[in-house]
């Protein structure tokens, strides 16, 4: 069991390293969103919302900038492997739950990394007030997991299709679809302190995740194999 | 087997008759709706079980393929996902119908209605992958993948969003009130519409695969 986290951390270390080389991942996730975010809060700004709706509105608007973000950025960390013709190689080099864990690991670094980024600038920008900082900072963390393990299954299909970049986004959307609208819910629950429907939004989350994690982690050695 | 299949093809389209008179002459309009509209719930119901059940189908069929790497699996998955495409878009008309009678619009972004949009939006890009990739094998593989992980969504879109949202949607599988359950005629006519458009499902199901074997031999025979 270690050697086998020792190796995905290897691998995950390794796209880590290849990454920081060119940034062409990090580079798309953060300008995306930054841009996104300069759009956003140019036209909305913190005034223009109404009181009652600012919770609902702003988590609305935090979560579209995440997921397209990670759309723009996400579907690399296989796609390189087949554009550089290392795919073979890491076939040879280590078994396929390794790899799937080790990119699991490295997309859900550029994620928490996008959002420890975006999540305060968004805050500060737009005037966005959390009832329930740790615990925002909690669906946070279970959303993004969960659009690491939906994103990473779907990049691992779409490297082996013939048009890839929009492919990537037609086949995560829909099902990221059902995600955002429970991480929504869950935003403006610790926005305007909601404890109850927090708790209930967490669970969902928690449990679609753990679903997504098992399932891919069983498909990908089929995705991965030919 | 021809004989067996005519004379199941004739029942079906008399069963189908009398469901659809049923449905219109014989039952009486329930109470509490406007108008004719309950009238939609023999049809509605129906298509909607139909696109689950094909979904489930496909899941099944994908699973199979994975397992015994037949490509006669991979038909199936893509034929019913096909049918699952086509009864969902169906149920998602009629309940637009019934919406606009009850609720005033035929589009309100009701809990149900979301869902569905989003099951076809996965079903459609289930399509979208399966004409990406060239190679058979490769095709196949990927969208059972796919269409498992879709399935996946499945329950939390049939079950978690609707509890979680205020939905104006009649409850049908988790309706714990008395009051509100269907009387023995509705009961008895929903329950032979359900057997009716299974049959008819199970029917296309077969003349689709039916036509995705000929399409492979074909090919096969170009080669």
């Amino acid at each position: 069991m270690s050697r086998w986290l020792a190796e995905a951390l290897a691998v995950a270390a390794k796209d880590l390293r290849a990454e920081f080389r060119t940034r062409v991942a990090l580079n798309s996730l953060a300008l995306f969103a930054l841009t996104t975010l300069a759009a956003v809060s140019y036209t909305i700004g913190p005034y223009r919302l109404a009181e009652e709706d600012r919770p609902f509105l702003l988590s609305v608007l935090l979560w579209i900038v995440i997921f397209f973000a990670a759309l723009a950025g996400l579907d690399r960390s296989f796609v390189k492997e087949e554009e550089s013709h290392t795919a073979p190689l890491l076939r040879l080099a280590a078994a396929p739950t390794v790899v799937w864990a080790g990119k699991l690991l490295y997309n859900l670094v550029l994620i928490f990394v996008l959002m420890a980024m975006l999540a305060p600038l968004f805050c500060v920008l737009m005037g966005f007030e959390i009832a329930m900082p740790w615990r925002f900072v909690a669906v946070l963390a279970v959303g993004g997991y969960a659009l690491a393990v939906i994103t990473t299954i779907v990049a691992a299909i779409i490297a082996q299709a013939l048009t890839r970049g929009a492919l990537f986004s037609v086949l995560s959307l829909p099902l990221l679809l059902p995600l955002l609208i429970i991480v929504i819910e869950g935003t403006t629950a610790v926005a305007t302190g909601d404890l109850a429907s927090y708790t209930q939004s967490l669970r969902a989350i928690v449990a679609m995740a753990g679903a997504m994690t098992i399932v891919s982690a069983f498909l990908f050695p089929i995705v991965w194999r030919d | 087997m021809n004989r067996v299949g005519l004379a199941l093809k004739w029942f079906l389209f008399v069963w189908m008759m009398i469901v659809i008179w049923a449905a219109f002459m014989w039952i009486p309009s329930a109470q509490g709706f406007k108008g004719e509209s309950s009238r939609i719930v023999f049809f509605h119901v129906p298509t909607a079980w139909v696109a689950t059940l094909a979904f489930l189908v496909s899941c099944i069929a994908s699973a199979l393929y994975l397992w015994r790497r037949e490509p006669k699996y991979d038909f199936g998955a893509a034929v019913s996902n096909g049918l699952g495409l086509l009864y969902a878009v169906l149920a998602t008309v009629t309940g637009a119908i019934f919406a606009k009678i009850m609720w005033g619009a035929y589009w309100n972004w009701d809990p149900r209605q979301t869902s569905i949009t989003i099951l076809l939006l996965i079903y459609a890009a289930y399509f979208a992958l399966r004409s990406a990739v060239a190679d058979p094998e490769k095709r196949a593989t990927l969208s059972a993948v796919y269409s498992i992980l879709a399935f996946v969504t499945v329950p939390f879109l049939m079950f978690i969003v609707p509890r979680i949202y205020f939905s104006l949607h009649p409850d049908v599988i988790t309706n714990a009130d008395p009051d509100n359950s269907l009387d023995p005629a509705h009961l008895k006519v929903l329950l032979a519409s359900l057997a009716g458009f299974t049959g008819l499902s199970v029917w296309l199901y077969s003349v689709g695969t039916r036509i995705e074997e000929i399409r492979h031999r074909r090919r096969q025979e170009v080669l």
